[in-house]
């Protein structure tokens, strides 16, 4: 198991098969002794290990850092900006004193990405094509993910995940490197991070999974974890500096922790204390060194462990499901249709089909 | 305030207490609110209800310490934890009584999901009359996401001990031992207890809250929605509702289902329940005599929110909803003629600091 490091970058493989047979990626985890098998497995290990890379990455550097970008980074940063087009292709129309929240013009704003995510993958990122079989089918389901659900309109750290299984997928495709963590982090994760802020503000996109006041943030877990290894050589800014406005309105542009800070204060009522206990909490630690070695351990344990999170993850051949897990099926399908007369009138189609399907059946959302 | 004062809790049963128990039917007691508003012997005599016979008289020492409790919780101090296992086991004394389908009288006032807001369920008291001179329905969603689910819940149960003829209180989706360990509540008792102890009393306490009550035989309310297993209210009171709320069946859907522009019975993006449309709404009402289904569970921005042509109202009354809806609140106030009436609020103002003292999470440590 992969020992938390606030020092040093580790090499994660970047040796996926020219030949390999890209899949589309489905969900395998389905109750906790998966999320067993899955916190041994490879694929956990390189994503918690590529988490800690680009927070080591990005130590004591400014969201304004001087370094050139290269390339791959612009490419990246092009095909985000087709999502930005995307939102303004589907501005809100409805009537904006319809009662319910979250704004249906998000489902045409997902609609319409869903569309072309892969032909835009392939048209800024060509060096995908330098494989046999088009690795696309597994990019864009993480990459599609990435930006929320459309069903629920709604948000949260696990579709955050699936940006940077995307972003880890590019780095074992070879397309990414490391000398690119920091650019990763800096460049990319925070263009993200201004996208999903428009898409939060326009459409009204609610926390998926919310502990509400009691969690860390509604949305949004990494841009925390990365942004207290920014400040953790800062000489002047401490942790308890978000309670200072003038200090988080002066520095939100150039730190992710005071960004979200910000966005924080321009979207709740009240005090820190109130809308984010837990944010208020951690702003007692006394160095940023041990904010970012927490949010590391904390991550771990409230996202990468939490079946209702990872049950939704989806596992191809880059980020190859566990071994061993329980069972094979696809959780899309509820259950495999038998011959029998009218299966689907009837509800359950036995006693073992209902108690598999009460085992697997996802947590909801509310 | 000293709160663990020893009173004797010997007539209080155990958590788990069977239906045909009698457990406090002679105890003396003088001066129990007796002023019976749900009993109304024609509706119930109509739908054949078997009439509960042992609701629990209060003794003189529990009307004092629940008075005393409940002065406490309004300062919004929460209990001890002892205090939480007394008042646990008082309220499943009450709740075991109550039906499935809960028979309420008018005039009540319907309340929608409060999530952990104390200080606008005072406010809601307040915009609505006290309890217990006005009667009110809640329709769940007490706990989860607001800073004080603890204390909401605790004085809302407290409330239904002490007067459980006027107020009824109904248990929600987030009333959940699963739900409220993703959205908040089990943080939150672990936070303000340091052990999830108070967390699993209430938790446990969740399985006795009715499902739905139906109020003078016209407005069915509920906290979700319809069932496409459920056609008529007998069938809701056929159901064995002690238990944590299910993954899906009736049960499930009652709290979980939501009305929907589409017509027929569709496929919940929440991954549990039901959406149902106008003809399922208007056949349901048809079928059973309704005039209107009354239910919560979706945020709605002015507090309440008609639809299918006023066959369901949604009630929604946290307002300001985790601190950046910008949402207002409302609640229903059904007279003795079923004359309707919203009464919308917003945010109440909030005391200065929390009384909560700051604590640095583990992983920080």
């Amino acid at each position: 198991m992969t020992e938390i490091n606030l020092e040093t970058i580790k090499p994660i493989p970047q040796n996926v098969d020219k030949s390999t047979n890209f899949t589309t990626p489905i969900k395998r985890i389905l109750n906790e002794s998966d999320i067993e098998k899955w916190l041994n497995s490879e694929t956990f290990d390189e994503i918690f290990q590529f988490i800690q890379n680009l927070s080591v990455s990005v130590k004591g550097k400014d969201n304004t850092y001087p370094k050139p970008s290269n390339e791959t980074i612009d490419s990246v940063l092009a095909l985000l900006d087709e999502v930005d087009k995307v939102i303004e292709n589907n501005p809100i129309k409805v009537d904006e004193h319809i009662s319910r929240f979250g704004k249906i013009e998000f489902k045409d704003f997902y609609k319409e990405l869903e569309s072309k995510t892969s032909e835009i993958i392939k048209l800024h990122i060509p060096q995908v094509s330098q494989f046999d079989n088009d690795p696309c089918i597994e990019l864009s389901q993480y990459f599609i993910e990435s930006w929320g659900n459309a069903q629920r309109i709604d948000y949260g750290s696990g579709h955050e995940l699936n940006f940077i299984a995307f972003l880890l997928i590019l780095f074992k495709l070879d397309i990414l490197q490391e000398q690119d963590y920091d650019l990763i982090v800096l460049r990319i994760f925070t263009n993200y991070m201004a996208i999903m802020r428009k898409l939060q503000k326009i459409y009204w996109l609610e926390p998926a999974g919310s502990h509400g006041v009691w969690g860390l943030d509604d949305y949004h877990f990494l841009p925390f974890l990365f942004g207290a290894s920014q400040l953790s050589t800062h000489k002047h800014l401490k942790p308890k500096s978000i309670h200072d406005e003038d200090l988080v309105e002066m520095y939100y542009k150039k730190y992710m922790y005071f960004e979200c800070i910000h966005f924080i204060n321009s979207v709740k009522s009240s005090k820190l204390r109130w809308n984010s206990p837990m944010l208020d909490d951690i702003s007692v630690v006394k160095t940023w060194s041990k904010v970012n070695e927490g949010m590391i351990k904390m991550y771990k344990v409230e996202v990468l462990s939490k079946l209702p999170i990872i049950q939704h993850f989806f596992f191809g051949e880059v980020l190859k499901a566990p071994e061993g897990l329980s069972n094979k099926l696809d959780t899309t399908v509820k259950h495999i249709h038998t011959n029998w007369g009218d299966c689907c009138g009837i509800k359950i189609p036995s006693a073992i089909g209902a108690a598999e399907i009460n085992k697997f059946k996802p947590m909801p959302f509310d | 305030m000293e709160l663990d004062q020893d009173v004797p809790m010997e007539d209080a049963v155990e958590l788990e207490p069977t239906l045909d128990e009698d457990p406090l039917s002679t105890t003396p007691s003088a001066d129990y609110d007796s002023d019976v508003i749900f009993m109304n012997n024609d509706s119930a005599n109509q739908q054949g209800m078997a009439k509960p016979t042992s609701l629990p008289q209060l003794s003189g020492s529990n009307i004092s310490q629940l008075d005393q409790w409940i002065e406490h919780l309004s300062k919004c101090q929460p209990l001890s934890e002892e205090s939480v296992k007394s008042l646990c086991k008082m309220a499943v004394d009450v709740l075991q009584f109550e039906e499935n389908v809960q028979p309420v009288n008018v005039p009540v006032t319907i309340c929608g999901d409060v999530h952990g807001q104390f200080h606008d369920l005072m406010e809601l008291f307040k915009i609505g009359g006290p309890c217990p001179d006005t009667n009110y329905l809640f329709m769940g969603d007490y706990v989860d996401r607001g800073y004080y689910s603890v204390e909401t819940v605790s004085y809302l149960v407290c409330m239904k001990v002490r007067y459980p003829n006027r107020i009824t209180i109904l248990r929600g989706n987030h009333e959940s031992r699963q739900i409220t360990q993703v959205y908040g509540f089990y943080d939150e008792c672990l936070r303000k207890y340091g052990t999830s102890n108070v967390w699993k009393m209430f938790t446990d306490l969740f399985d006795y809250f009715p499902i739905t009550a139906l109020v003078d035989n016209k407005i069915f309310c509920l906290h979700g929605g319809l069932s496409p297993m459920i056609e008529t209210i007998d069938q809701v009171r056929e159901l064995n509702r002690i238990q944590e709320v299910p993954h899906e069946g009736p049960m499930c859907d009652l709290l979980w289902s939501d009305p929907d522009d589409r017509g027929g019975w569709g496929i919940s993006p929440r991954g549990a329940g039901f959406t149902f449309g106008q003809d399922i709404s208007e056949q349901f009402n048809h079928t059973n005599g309704l005039s209107l289904i009354a239910r919560a569970h979706q945020l709605v921005m002015e507090g309440y929110s008609w639809s299918h042509q006023e066959s369901v109202v949604t009630i929604f009354s946290a307002p300001n909803y985790c601190y950046r809806c910008g949402n207002q609140a409302a609640i229903m106030e059904v007279d003795e003629e079923h004359n309707r009436q919203f009464l919308q609020y917003d945010p109440s103002v909030r005391p200065g600091e929390p009384t909560v003292t700051r604590k640095t999470p583990d992983y920080f440590l």
